[in-house]
């Protein structure tokens, strides 16, 4: 092959389509920037740069999990009421067992892990569809997060504030850097383990996968466990920040890391998107509503405008979607 | 001309003869590169039973398909009760009472007997209440006068399939259908199923309906019929009147494609010394299949649409549950319960539904040629370049035309798709390789180029085994075939015996 035909194909990587959301995010993004600057100057400073940042990581890991279920087909909506169980676990092993902050962290993730097999399990062998398999179990756990806590909230006794709240070298929050971290891992796994790739290619199309000799229910258990993980672990910063585990907590995950992930490329019936794709998502879902709070527009107007964001941006992936479907036939 | 037309009670009932529900005019249609129906006239009388016949391809579907008004001819009329037509609509189709009844059941599971015999016109009582009573009554009075055995009370879902599709037959009376389409209607009935779906068609025609009835079995074509229309490559050949063709006759006239125009594929020696052989093979409506295929042979297999091919090499590849059946590889039994397992023993299946099983239309070219080798080699990471020069290698070594290997295969055509799925088991590196309908709806170039890949892989002493519809191209290409007729292998012709008459023969149950 010549030397100009390796240039094309580089070239063609990288603008091909399934990365091209990646590029309309950025330029969405800077556009942003830029308005919210001239709106407020304080907007473009580090502090609030990173305080968008510090607030979006709890979303931006459960949603690294919640992009890899979807990827392959599979919708997770259990991730907020699993983040709950695993925040009244990891609160009762600090304030009443009185473990290290290690086995704390530990347990809270093995917690994730455990409900994320189980969902997985749940989901590929009742053959139920994803959606409403998962729309159960959240209930499921809902009560496990009651039951744990019997219904109250656990206080933490000061223990464990720095897992969420430190700042490496006074500036970057902890949370960013375990962010950043995890995108970071889950995008190799995506891009370069074997793993990934048959995520995509369970979601692109069963069958072929399956005929390819790829095991179908193993590997969405995987990524069920994964996303199950990540929500353990997000809950070991959500209560370090607020000094207590409250067994309603989390509600929001489930339609925001899903929003941000479909804002980020991710096809709703799975098969594409990318990691960089999803990260951008959370981070302009934060940028809303960061921008939000900046313009002082009340909080209960501001449900109303996420709800309405998210509506038009699965709307439009939809869109997307349906001309794919109708070019292709 | 094989035979002329000849219409019933020709002579003594001119003038006064049978009403005419449907008549087709000089219709024809073409798909890119076919002409599915060329220039067909065909009349359906009232009270007859007209069967139509022909090979996979033949044009039946397309027959079909304009009458119901899921196509549109691209020239000619269609006649029903005087008004010429020059295409139908689904609605239209419905309107002018004919009503198609298929295998696949399109029946409210969920509700009664009655409910769904008189669906959309129930009698009502006041304030728009159904009248439950009149209903059963109406239903019951109906299934008595068919002579269908069945209570108006039972749900739709705890009847077989023959149950249901006598409902559906009646529920096209209570529409007061006039025209019935039959397609298929007995593939995997009994003969005691056969037997009561043949009378009641014929108590159905008996009230004046014409029934167009579209079958693989002679058997069931030769007791039914009032006359015999003969389909091939989109042409009328003959239409015969009850009783007044043979078998062998019928056969004739549905084979005698041109072959001379057709492939000539260089000849590979066979090492008849070693085999892979499927014992044993039963699961679904398989029953105790077994053959074997040598180093090097490319065996066909044949059967008409229904006889279970596709189910035979799924099962053969793990890809569904099955009852029994081993492998045995050059001397080696495999076991093979999942495709995973299949194609570490060297196993591929090309199979026949590119776009729905074959390849991943929103991926790259790399990532759908490269996903069996991913999925099935050692190692948890993926070697890019590694990947990118095999990729390349097939896109060169068999053609593929693509701007570069990212593009996504939704946009090629048929043809390279058909080549991706092929270089996707290439890379796979099987030594059996199972093709099912390799080239259907692709350009004859391509089909040239993987008729040729074909034979180069028999030559490198592969397994090849090719599932084809196609009748010119199992004769061309095939060292033997196999045939299959309702879950069973019923025939198998060496190259030196092979004609399109015995294949033929064997699939639609004749006698040799």
């Amino acid at each position: 092959m010549s030397e100009e035909n390796n240039r094309n194909d580089r070239m063609s990587r990288w603008v091909n389509k399934s990365n091209r959301s990646v590029y309309y995010l950025l330029g969405i993004l800077v556009i942003a920037a830029i308005i919210m600057t001239f709106l407020d100057p304080n907007f473009l400073t580090q502090r609030n740069l990173f305080n968008v940042l510090n607030q979006q990581s709890t979303l931006g890991i459960v949603t690294m999990g919640v992009a890899m279920a979807m990827i392959a087909g599979c919708i997770d909506l259990t991730v907020g009421n699993v983040l709950a169980c695993a925040a009244g676990v990891a609160a009762i092993a600090t304030a009443k067992w009185g473990l290290s902050d290690g086995l704390v962290i530990l347990l809270a993730c093995l917690v994730g892990l455990l409900a994320g097999i189980f969902n997985g399990i749940i989901v590929t062998k009742t053959r139920i569809d994803s959606f409403i398999a998962t729309l159960g179990l959240m209930t499921v756990y809902q009560g496990l997060a009651l039951i744990i806590s019997d219904g109250n909230n656990i206080y933490l006794q000061g223990r464990f504030g720095w897992f969420g709240t430190g700042k490496v070298a006074g500036i970057v929050p902890y949370p960013v850097v375990y962010f950043l971290i995890i995108t970071i891992i889950v995008y190799f796994v995506m891009r370069f383990a074997k793993y990934g790739r048959k995520l995509y290619a369970i979601g692109g199309n069963p069958e072929a996968a399956f005929l390819a000799g790829i095991n179908i229910d193993l590997n969405k258990i995987f990524a069920y466990s994964v996303s199950g993980l990540l929500a353990g672990f997000t809950s070991l910063i959500v209560i370090s920040r607020i000094g207590q585990s409250q067994p309603a907590m989390g509600v929001s995950y489930p339609l925001e890391s899903i929003a941000a992930a479909v804002i980020g490329g991710v096809a709703l019936g799975g098969g594409r998107g990318t990691i960089p794709g999803v990260f951008l998502g959370v981070i302009l879902l934060g940028l809303i509503r960061n921008s939000l709070n900046i313009m002082r527009v009340p909080s209960f107007y501001q449900y109303v405008m996420l709800g309405s964001i998210i509506i038009i941006a699965v709307t439009l992936s939809n869109i997307g979607a349906l001309r794919k479907s109708g070019s292709s036939s | 001309m094989l035979s002329s037309d000849i219409q019933p009670g020709q002579g003594e009932q001119q003038g006064t003869g049978p009403e005419i529900l449907l008549e087709v005019r000089n219709c024809s249609k073409s798909f890119p590169g076919v002409k599915a129906f060329n220039k067909v006239d065909f009349e359906l009388y009232a009270g007859e039973i007209h069967c139509v016949v022909g090979e996979n391809g033949a044009g039946k579907s397309t027959f079909i398909k304009m009458l119901s008004g899921a196509l549109r001819p691209d020239e000619g009329t269609i006649i029903i009760a005087g008004r010429e037509y020059a295409y139908l609509t689904p609605g239209l189709a419905h309107q002018l009472g004919i009503q198609t009844i298929y295998q696949e059941i399109s029946l409210a599971p969920d509700l009664t007997v009655a409910e769904n015999i008189f669906m959309g016109q129930y009698p009502t009582k006041r304030f728009g209440l159904v009248d439950y009573g009149k209903l059963r009554e109406k239903s019951h009075d109906l299934l008595e006068n068919l002579k269908i055995d069945l209570d108006v009370n039972a749900l739709v879902s705890d009847l077989n399939i023959p149950q249901k599709q006598s409902i559906q037959i009646a529920k096209a009376m209570a529409m007061e259908a006039k025209i019935f389409i039959l397609d298929e209607p007995t593939a995997s009935y009994s003969s005691s199923e056969i037997t009561h779906l043949l009378s009641l068609v014929r108590e159905v025609a008996a009230r004046g309906i014409g029934v167009i009835y579209i079958s693989h079995h002679l058997e069931e074509i030769f007791s039914i019929n009032d006359r015999i229309t003969i389909l091939r490559d989109g042409n009328k050949i003959a239409t015969h009147l009850k009783g007044e063709a043979t078998e062998e006759k019928i056969i004739s006239e549905m084979v005698g494609r041109d072959l001379s125009m057709f492939y000539t594929r260089e000849m590979v020696d066979v090492d008849y010394s070693k085999a892979v052989s499927f014992k044993g093979f039963s699961g679904g409506d398989i029953r105790d299949v077994s053959f074997d295929i040598h180093k090097g042979e490319i065996v066909g297999l044949a059967g008409m649409v229904g006889s279970g091919r596709t189910d035979l090499v799924r099962l053969f590849f793990g890809a569904d549950q099955k009852q029994s059946g081993t492998v045995v590889l050059e001397g080696k039994e495999i076991q093979i319960n999942h495709p995973g397992q299949a194609i570490q023993a060297g196993l591929s299946l090309l199979t026949e539904d590119r776009q729905k099983t074959g390849v991943i239309l929103e991926h790259s070219l790399k990532w759908n040629v490269s996903v069996v080798n991913m999925a099935n080699s050692s190692g948890r990471f993926i070697n890019e370049r590694a990947e990118s020069r095999n990729v390349d290698h097939y896109i060169e070594a068999i053609d593929i035309k693509t701007p570069s290997m990212y593009q996504e295969v939704r946009f090629l055509s048929g043809g390279n798709q058909q080549k991706v799925v092929l270089a996707k088991w290439l890379y796979a590196n099987s030594n059996v390789i199972i093709f099912d309908e390799p080239t259907r709806g692709i350009d004859i170039g391509s089909k040239e180029e993987i008729y040729k890949l074909m034979v180069q892989l028999a030559k490198e002493g592969k397994y090849i085994l090719m599932v084809s519809s196609d009748m010119p191209e199992l004769i061309a290409m095939c060292d033997r075939v196999i045939v299959m007729r309702q879950g069973e292998v019923v025939g198998e012709i060496s190259r030196q015996e092979l004609s399109e008459e015995k294949v033929l023969t064997y699939s639609i149950g004749g006698v040799l």
